[in-house]
């Protein structure tokens, strides 16, 4: 499994949705993308990359697009 | 290995936020902090909600059995000083279990585990039994708003 996809799973997997509304997928969008959603969904982005977020990325992350900008802090490279 | 220290009433007064009419332990028997503990709730007929559940058949509604299990799964956490007295909120209950009428008299023995802490959010698992015989179980997700609002996005000031 690549970065791409591992990123895309943590997403359909917390958040119960298809791959489709990723893209455009942003903070509170969606009732399941709430704040303890939020946090469920950085814990499983640590575990899955083996990361450690700081809590200003972890304040930024508030979409799908600006995660994958947050993560190549991490040395984390998702097209 | 970790001392295991008990705790009063007293104790759990100033290390949580729930008070009279609505705290239901009495005691910690012994708590392991940021793991586990053993909490007692005694029933006397001098509850205030006995005389309405029900009249001539006093027992303990379900939602304070819940309270008491919830209570003494805070306390796993509240009872460490960064935690002391901090405000909580519930966030998920689940696979919540009666099976035993609890009656004026009885001792609700309830072991409570933390499973996880982590920027504000506690996940963990409760059991009440009476005389040895399991009467209700719970897992719950509680938060610690205090802590848990500074990561979420666009709600905290830089």
């Amino acid at each position: 499994m690549n970065n791409n996809d591992k990123y895309d799973l943590s997403f359909t997997k917390t958040f119960g949705i298809i791959k489709q509304k990723l893209p455009e997928l942003k903070y509170r969008d969606i009732k399941e993308w709430d704040s303890v959603g939020h946090m469920n969904l950085i814990s499983t982005i640590e575990e899955k990359f083996d990361i450690q977020m700081q809590i200003d990325d972890i304040i930024d992350f508030s979409s799908f697009k600006k995660g994958k900008t947050i993560l190549k802090r991490y040395k984390v490279k998702i097209k | 290995m970790p001392k295991k220290i008990s705790l009063d009433t007293n104790d759990i007064l100033n290390s949580q936020q729930n008070k009279f009419p609505l705290m239901f332990l009495d005691k910690i028997n012994f708590v392991n902090p940021g793991k586990n503990l053993e909490a007692i709730k005694n029933f006397s007929y001098n509850e205030w909600f006995f005389p309405a559940h029900f009249t001539g058949e006093p027992n303990v509604p379900g939602f304070i059995q819940i309270e008491c299990l919830a209570q003494a799964f805070i306390m796993t956490f509240l009872c460490k000083k960064e935690f002391k007295n901090k405000k909580t909120n519930f966030y998920n209950i689940s696979d919540a279990k009666f099976r035993k009428k609890i009656i004026p008299g009885d001792v609700l023995k309830i072991k409570a585990s933390l499973k996880s802490l982590s920027r504000g959010i506690a996940q963990g698992y409760a059991e009440g039994s009476v005389d040895g015989e399991f009467a209700c179980s719970g897992k719950f997700i509680v938060t610690i708003p205090s802590v848990f609002e500074k990561f979420i996005p666009n709600s905290s000031k830089k």
